[in-house]
């Protein structure tokens, strides 16, 4: 019976010792995480960083390291790859946990997102008051995403600014050029689109079915947005998005926007050829360049303008992302790292634009000569610098803390008014939407 | 010490670790996220609600929450009884001993299975989408004239979701099927053949009523998994179009993650896909166990 004793208390002693094991071990490491305990001088050290795309961010950040190193070679930079739902997700649990001290150095954040984590987690980040970065050097409408109470807690990192790309060699077989589409009203682009379908069979654009992007960069080409200033949702009554959705639904029932269920789906629309352009985030442009086989039949232009609205202009934005440094940072190395790379080096920028298309926010790098290089796969078009005379005229978007809830609740109207709703109504119940999320 | 007293003891010890491990791990967080559901606020700002089951009220004005609902029960009385049904004549199919090739018959029906959730939903996705396999081949057959955008109505987004289900889980339901088949006694299927029972009813007379425990188990744990529904919803469709696809358990991972953060309904909308898992469990017990 001995034996059984000790067996029994063996059995009760292991899954414990483990089960415990496995409780401190969450809390004993993460004591330096980012290396930031090794503090000492500015310019030594390591970080690290959460980004999302190999060969978009991630790749900028390690550049910038390299460019870092040579004025201080014993910085490091650990990049972990976190996809933004994950990055998101993993934010939002440590936030809630009071786990802060798990946080890297510095993360990537969607613009859109800013506002919502900073207002309801101001303890994840570290603002940028006490840093060198000189903000006004980038455009007014970017920094604003990342900017709460007039404090800056966010770097620009890449353009999000909106583009038309046309296939060429398509337009020139209905007889028309990119400069018809340029600095023109929807209705004009309705009514070109309708003809290119008719001679050529291809619609000008594709877009994911209940993906409501082109609303809102319509919205915001014309300054306007689903929140007043003091946050509150004005999804009825609100002139410029019942022109938007308007639109929107003209240009399906035409047949020159066709709608998609995914997001490859979409892409391959236009590596397939089977549309004739896209309206995006010019980040669109790394994937428009996958195919090869287009080489030269690509240019951009700038958008459509909704028509008769005051305030309507030819520009507007998309996604992009920015720079936080966490609360757990050590945040004067992660200051001047960024201070000195994506707030203060050309060659930085220089090296980053031609492979991976990430282009500047920060206004000196656009008066580099590599930007106005033209680009063989846009048929000779010096895209780059043609983009960044966009950037400074796009309107600031006010997106407010709860921007994802009015987004979908356009969504969900966009996809009712194209099955035969009136938008009215429609309308009418993505405000109560948003209102009853806001309780 | 009696020796039976003594052996309640050794009984003992080996069931408190695992019982203070679930203790800990799974029914504290239980409590806690009790308590978290009569908090309201956003992000950290959290506070007790006035009045305390707020949340749960809330519950019944949200309309897309009632939307949800509606959807995952309309996934779950749609597929639960096809899958069971299909799993049991599969069962009894591949249970007969003169079929040839029985073990690969088996494992591939039960082969998807042990397929990631999340990748079987892309394979979905990408099968039905406007210019996928399932709209060629039928464009092939001339069965349809221009594709159907399966994925992008209502109705056909949740057909496309009961039927992944429906692939996913039928196999697996089939293999407890089989098992219990395996343990019947073959002398009751051989006394109803030689009463003149046909083999339909044997099937229906003699196997059923004798499968009825593991039937009533498959049955609640599919009806567990189902309302708990979450992998198909947010990889197939993302609950498109309008929320008519998106299930509960969906829009709980919404409203934590990717809305502005509200915790407190969150949970609270879990503990009411707790009540609902709890009230049809108990309903299918009191239904299906006839020990009585």
């Amino acid at each position: 019976m001995k034996k059984l004793t000790k067996l029994a208390s063996l059995a009760l002693a292991l899954p414990l010792t483990i089960a415990l094991a496995a409780c401190s071990g969450s809390s004993t490491p993460s004591a330096q995480p980012g290396g930031s305990a090794s503090g000492g001088t500015t310019g030594s050290g390591k970080l690290t960083a959460w980004a999302w795309d190999p060969a978009f961010n991630i790749f900028a950040l390690n550049e910038a390291a390299k460019v870092y190193q040579q004025d201080h070679p014993d910085f490091e930079i650990e990049v972990v790859e976190t996809p933004w739902d994950d990055l998101q997700t993993k934010l939002t649990t440590l936030a809630q946990s009071g786990q802060t001290d798990e946080l890297p150095d510095i993360f990537l954040m969607q613009n859109n997102a800013f506002q919502k984590n900073v207002i309801n987690y101001p303890d994840l980040f570290t603002d940028y008051s006490a840093s060198p970065v000189d903000f006004s050097q980038f455009p007014q409408g970017v920094v604003d995403y990342s900017v709460v109470d007039g404090v800056n807690y966010g770097l620009p990192f890449d353009n999000g600014t909106a583009i038309t790309a046309l296939r060429t060699d398509v337009l020139e077989k209905a007889g028309y050029t990119v400069d018809d589409f340029t600095d023109i009203t929807w209705s004009d682009f309705l009514a070109k689109g309708k003809d290119v379908l008719a001679k050529t069979g291809q619609p000008l654009l594709s877009g994911q079915a209940g993906s409501s992007d082109l609303i809102m960069m319509m919205l915001q080409s014309a300054g306007a947005s689903l929140f007043d200033a003091e946050g509150k949702p004005t999804i009825t009554n609100n002139e410029a998005l019942m022109k938007s959705i308007d639109v929107y639904a003209q240009l399906v029932k035409a047949g020159v926007l066709t709608e998609v269920n995914s997001w490859d789906e979409y892409i391959g629309t236009l590596v397939n050829s089977s549309v004739a352009g896209t309206i995006n985030g010019v980040w669109i442009l790394g994937s428009i360049q996958t195919a090869e086989d287009q080489s030269g039949k690509w240019q951009i232009t700038n958008l459509p303008k909704l028509d008769g609205l005051s305030g309507a202009t030819n520009y507007s934005a998309n996604g992009g992302s920015s720079w936080a440094i966490s609360s757990n940072a050590n945040a004067e190395l992660a200051a001047d790292f960024l201070n000195s790379t994506f707030a203060g080096s050309t060659d930085f920028y220089d090296t980053i634009l031609p492979s991976s298309g990430a282009i500047a926010n920060w206004s000196p790098a656009g008066k580099s000569p590599v930007y106005s290089e033209p680009q063989e796969f846009f048929g000779g078009q010096a895209v780059f610098a043609q983009v960044l005379e966009y950037a400074p005229n796009v309107p600031s978007n006010n997106t407010g803390a709860y921007y994802y809830e009015g987004r979908d609740a356009v969504s969900a109207a966009i996809t009712k008014i194209l099955n035969g709703t009136d938008p009215a109504t429609a309308l009418d119940e993505a405000q109560k939407t948003v209102e009853f999320a806001m309780q | 010490m009696r020796v039976e007293q003594r052996r309640n003891l050794t009984g003992w010890a080996f069931l408190i670790p695992a019982a203070l491990l679930i203790a800990l791990m799974n029914f504290w967080p239980m409590i806690q996220a009790f308590i978290l559901s009569l908090k309201t606020g956003r992000g950290r700002r959290l506070d007790f609600a006035e009045p305390l089951w707020y949340n749960y009220q809330r519950l019944f004005a949200d309309e897309i929450f009632l939307l949800t609902v509606q959807n995952t029960f309309i996934y779950l009385i749609v597929q639960v009884p096809i899958m069971l049904v299909l799993a049991l004549i599969l069962a009894n199919l591949l249970n007969d001993r003169r079929l040839r090739f029985r073990g690969m018959w088996r494992t591939a029906i039960f082969l998807p299975c042990a397929v990631g959730l999340v990748s079987y939903s892309l394979v979905f996705r990408t099968l039905f989408a406007n210019d996928g396999f399932i709209n060629d081949f039928l464009m092939g057959l001339h069965l349809i004239d221009s594709p159907i955008n399966w994925l992008g109505q209502t109705g056909t987004a949740r057909l496309v979701i009961i039927l992944g289900l429906l692939w996913r889980w039928t196999g697996y339901n089939m293999v407890f099927y089989l098992a219990a088949l395996q343990n019947l006694d073959n002398s009751t299927l051989e006394a109803a053949r030689i009463d003149g029972a046909g083999p339909f009813k044997t099937f229906w007379y003699v196997t059923i009523p004798q499968l009825r425990p593991i039937i009533l188990l498959t049955a609640i744990m599919s009806t567990n998994g189902t309302i708990q529904l979450f992998d198909e919803s947010w990889n197939l469709t993302q609950g498109g179009p309008a929320y008519t696809s998106m299930t509960m358990s969906h829009y709980l991972f919404e409203l934590s993650f990717q809305k502005n953060p509200n915790f407190g309904y969150a949970a609270a909308l879990s503990y009411a896909i707790l009540l609902m898992v709890a009230v049809l469990a108990f309903i299918q017990m009191k239904v299906g166990d006839k020990r009585d």
